[in-house]
C-alpha cells in the first residue's frame, strides 16, 4: 500500500497517563462519598423531621478536633503544592522536605480522628447513626492512610531519581489525589462534624 | 503490521507504556528507549500469570465472564423456576439463586465482558501497542477472579445478600467490594487508554464506536458503581460491627442495592453495545458512517440517561414518581432511535455483508430497545407498571440476553485478532436465533405480566408467561455456551489476513491477526475516523 496515502501529522503533545488515570481514581473515590454522605443527608433528615435529635442522647461530636484536622489537612495542600512546584523546578531538597512535611500532617490527622473517636463515645452498635459516622469517618481515614502511601511511593521514586523537572508526573497525580483527600476531608467536615 | 502501509512520523512521539511499568509509573522520555526496554524485559506473548499483555487480559475475561454468564443465567432461571413451582427450592436457595444472578450479571458478566473486549481490542483500535497501566490492568484482573471466587463460594454456603450465615455474609459484602475495585481500576486502564494512547490525529470524534461506546460506558461506570462499594460499606459495618440496625438486617440488604439493576442504572451495562454494533454495521457494509458525530453524541446521551446511582428507593421512596427519573425513562429512546436512524442511513445504499456479527449486533440493538420502551411505559403512572417489579425483571432478561448478544457478536467479529481465525459461522448463526429467542421469550413475558394490575384477566396466564420466561433464560444461557463455542472455534477455522472482513475501517484491522508484539510499537497517523478507508483509498488513486 502507498505509504503517501495519509499524510504525517506534526508531533502531538500527549495528555500524561499517570495524571490521567488519577484523576479518574479521585472522581470514584468523591463519588464514593458523595454516596454515602447522600445517604447520611436523607436519614438525617428524616430523624430530624420526626421531631427527634439526629445524634444519640448523651453523645457529643467536638469540634475543636475537626477543626484542627481541617487546618491541618488544608496546610497539607499547600505543603504538596510545594513539592510539585519543587520538584517542577528540580529544587530536590525543597521537594523532599515538602513531601515528608505533607506525610507528617496526614499521619497527624490519622491520630486526631482516632484520639476524636474516644471523645465521642459513639457505641457502634447502638445506633444507625453511629453506623453512618463510622462508616464515613473511617472510609476517609483509610483513603488517608492511601493516600498517604502513594505520596511515600512517589516519594521514594523522587529520591531515585524517578522524578525531574521535566517529568514528575507521579509526584503530580499524587497531588492529586491529596486534594480529592481533603475535599472529601471538607464535605465530611461540613456535614457531619459543623452541621451534626 | 504494514498492512496498508500507513505513514509512520519519522519522530516516534512517546506513544508507548512498556508492559513491564508499573501501576504507578510514568510514561518514558524516550519512545524509542521504552520499546526496547518492553520487548526485552517483557515479552507480550508471555505466560499469562503476571502478564501484562493486554491481550492475554482481555482474553481471560472474555471466556470467564461468558462462563459466569451461562451459570448466572442458569442460577436466573432455576429462581425463576421456583417462582412458579413452589417447593421446587426452598424460599432461601431461591432468594440466593436470584440476589446472586442479578448482582452477578453486572459484577461478573456484563461490565467484565465489555472490559475484556476493551481491553483487548481498544488499544488496537486507538494504535497503541499496549493499554495504559498494563500492570493495574493485571491485578484488576485477578483481583476480580479472587473475588468472583469469593463471591461464588459465599452464595454457595448461604451467605449472598440477605444470607442466613452471618460470616458468609461478610465473605460475600468483601467479595462484592473486591469485584467492584477490581472492575474500576480496570475501567481507569481503558478509558486512560482512550484518552491519552490515540495515534496522532485521532481526535475523540475520529475515536473508533467501540472505544468510544468503552469511553462513555468507563465514565459512567466510575461514576455509579462507586456508589455500589457506599451501600455495601455501610451494609458490612453494620452487619458485622453493628447491631445490625437499619443498614445490615437480612432483609433490606438486597433493597439498599437493588438500584444496580434497575433502570436507569440497567442501561448503563448497555451502552457498549451500540459501539459494538456501530463498529460491526460499518465495517460489514463496508462505507462510511454518514452523520457520524450524531451518533457518538446519541451513545454519550445514552450514557448520560442511564446514570441511575440517586434512585435509590430503599433511602428514597418517592424518587420514582419524581419527574428526573420519569424524564430519564423516556428520553432515553431518544438516543436509541438516533443511532438506529444513523445506521439506517448507512445501510440505505449499502448491501452488508450478512454474517452472524451484524445479526448479533442488530438482535442486542432491539433487545436494548424493547428494553428502553417498556422502561418508558413504566414512567406512565396509569399503567401501574411500578406497583410490581414485573417489568423491572422483565428489563433485566432483555439487557441481560443483549449485553450476551453484543458480546458473542464482539467474540465472533473480533476472533480474528483474538486467535488468528475465523470463528465458525453457523455457531454465530445460531447464536442470532437462540439470543434473539431467547432475550425475547425471557424479558417479554414479565413486560406483559406487569399489565396484571391493569388487566386482571393477565393472572390466569401468569403461569403460563413464566414457564415461557424459564425457557428463555434457558436459551439465553445456551447463548453465552454459543459464545464460548464460537470462541474456541476460532482456535481451528479458516486463517485470516490483518484485514480479516476485507472492509476494516479502524486501526486493529491494520495490525496481524493476531497481533504481533511489534505492531503499533511506531505510531502511525490517522487523518480521519476510517483511517483504513483512507488508506484504500489513496493506493487506488495511485
Amino acid at each position: 500500500m502507498a505509504a503517501h496515502a495519509l499524510p504525517a501529522a506534526p508531533p502531538v503533545q500527549r495528555p500524561r497517563v499517570l495524571v490521567v488515570g488519577s484523576a479518574f481514581v479521585s472522581a470514584a473515590t468523591i463519588m464514593t462519598f458523595v454516596g454515602l454522605i447522600g445517604i447520611y443527608l436523607t436519614q438525617r433528615a428524616a430523624i430530624l423531621g420526626a421531631g427527634d435529635t439526629w445524634l444519640p442522647k448523651g453523645v457529643t461530636i467536638p469540634l475543636q478536633q475537626p477543626n484542627t484536622m481541617l487546618f491541618t489537612l488544608l496546610m497539607s495542600v499547600v505543603t504538596m503544592q510545594w513539592a510539585v512546584h519543587a520538584i517542577a523546578n528540580n529544587d530536590r531538597t525543597n521537594a523532599y522536605l515538602a513531601l515528608a512535611i505533607t506525610m507528617f500532617f496526614g499521619f497527624a490527622t490519622v491520630v486526631m480522628t482516632w484520639y476524636l473517636y474516644g471523645l465521642m463515645k459513639l457505641d457502634i452498635s447502638a445506633s444507625s447513626q453511629a453506623v453512618l459516622i463510622y462508616s464515613i469517618t473511617g472510609l476517609h481515614l483509610l483513603l488517608l492512610v492511601v493516600a498517604m502511601l502513594f505520596i511515600a511511593l512517589m516519594a521514594f521514586r523522587a529520591l531515585a531519581g524517578s522524578f525531574d523537572g521535566r517529568q514528575h508526573d507521579g509526584i503530580t497525580a499524587a497531588a492529586l489525589f491529596w486534594y480529592a483527600v481533603v475535599a472529601i476531608y471538607v464535605l465530611i467536615w461540613i456535614t457531619i462534624y459543623v452541621t451534626k | 503490521m504494514v498492512r496498508f502501509g500507513l505513514c509512520r512520523p519519522e519522530c516516534i512521539r512517546s506513544n508507548e507504556v512498556p508492559t513491564d511499568m508499573s501501576i504507578t509509573d510514568s510514561r518514558p522520555a524516550s519512545a524509542t528507549a521504552s520499546h526496547e526496554a518492553a520487548t526485552a524485559a517483557a515479552p507480550v506473548s508471555g505466560s499469562l500469570l503476571g502478564s501484562g499483555d493486554h491481550k492475554a487480559i482481555g482474553l481471560v475475561y472474555v471466556v470467564l465472564s461468558l462462563l459466569f454468564g451461562a451459570g448466572a443465567l442458569v442460577a436466573f432461571l432455576l429462581g425463576n423456576l421456583h417462582l412458579v413451582q413452589s417447593g421446587f427450592l426452598s424460599p432461601s436457595a431461591s432468594d440466593t439463586l436470584l440476589n446472586a444472578s442479578e448482582l452477578g450479571f453486572v459484577l461478573l458478566v456484563a461490565v467484565p465482558l465489555f472490559i475484556g473486549l476493551a481491553t483487548y481490542v481498544t488499544p488496537l483500535q486507538v494504535g497503541a501497542n499496549t493499554i495504559a497501566f498494563p500492570r493495574a490492568a493485571a491485578m484488576a484482573l485477578w483481583t476480580w477472579i479472587l473475588s468472583s471466587g469469593l463471591f461464588i463460594i459465599a452464595n454457595c454456603v448461604d451467605g449472598g445478600i440477605g444470607g442466613g450465615r452471618d460470616r458468609a455474609v461478610d465473605l460475600c459484602l468483601l467479595a462484592i467490594v473486591g469485584l467492584v475495585l477490581a472492575l474500576l481500576l480496570a475501567t481507569v486502564c481503558v478509558i486512560t487508554t482512550v484518552i491519552t494512547l490515540r495515534s496522532p490525529g485521532m481526535s475523540l470524534d475520529r475515536v473508533p464506536m467501540f472505544s468510544w461506546s468503552m469511553f462513555v460506558a468507563g465514565s459512567v461506570w466510575m461514576l455509579t458503581l462507586p456508589v455500589l462499594v457506599a451501600n455495601i460499606v455501610l451494609i458490612y459495618v453494620d452487619h458485622h460491627y453493628g447491631r445490625p440496625s437499619e443498614f445490615g438486617v437480612s432483609s433490606v440488604q438486597g433493597l439498599q442495592i437493588g438500584w444496580v439493576i434497575s433502570q436507569p442504572q440497567l442501561y448503563a451495562y448497555a451502552i457498549p453495545v451500540f459501539g459494538i454494533a456501530a463498529d460491526v454495521i460499518a465495517t460489514l457494509s463496508g462505507r462510511r458512517q454518514p452523520n457520524r458525530s450524531a451518533l457518538l453524541v446519541a451513545i454519550g446521551a445514552f450514557g448520560a440517561l442511564s446514570v441511575g446511582a440517586y434512585a435509590q428507593t430503599y433511602f428514597f421512596p418517592e424518587v420514582r414518581d419524581q419527574i428526573v427519573w420519569a424524564a430519564m425513562g423516556v428520553l432515553i429512546i431518544v438516543p436509541v432511535l438516533a443511532i438506529l436512524g444513523g445506521w439506517a442511513a448507512l445501510l440505505k445504499d449499502g448491501r452488508p455483508a450478512l454474517k452472524s456479527p451484524l445479526g448479533l449486533s442488530l438482535v442486542s440493538v432491539v433487545l436494548v430497545l424493547l428494553a428502553v420502551v417498556a422502561g418508558a411505559l413504566a414512567t406512565i403512572t396509569p399503567l401501574q407498571l411500578r406497583e410490581t417489579p414485573l417489568v423491572a425483571i422483565g428489563q433485566l432478561a432483555l439487557i441481560i440476553a443483549a449485553v450476551l448478544a453484543a458480546g458473542v457478536a464482539g467474540v465472533v467479529y473480533w476472533a480474528p485478532k483474538f486467535t488468528g481465525r475465523f470463528a465458525n459461522e453457523p455457531v454465530g448463526l445460531l447464536a442470532v436465533l437462540v439470543l434473539l429467542g431467547g432475550g425475547v421469550l425471557a424479558g417479554l413475558p414479565f413486560v406483559v405480566l406487569g399489565f396484571s394490575t391493569k388487566f386482571t384477566g393477565l393472572d390466569s396466564a401468569s403461569d403460563a408467561l413464566q414457564y415461557v420466561a424459564v425457557v428463555g433464560d434457558g436459551l439465553v444461557a445456551l447463548g453465552a455456551v454459543l459464545g464460548l463455542l464460537a470462541l474456541g472455534s476460532a482456535m481451528r477455522g479458516a486463517a485470516a489476513e490483518a484485514d480479516a472482513w476485507g472492509t476494516g475501517q479502524t486501526l486493529e484491522w491494520m495490525c496481524s491477526s493476531p497481533p504481533a508484539p511489534e505492531d503499533f510499537s511506531e505510531l502511525v497517523t490517522v487523518t480521519s475516523a476510517e483511517p483504513l478507508l483512507d488508506a484504500a483509498a489513496g493506493t487506488q488513486e495511485a
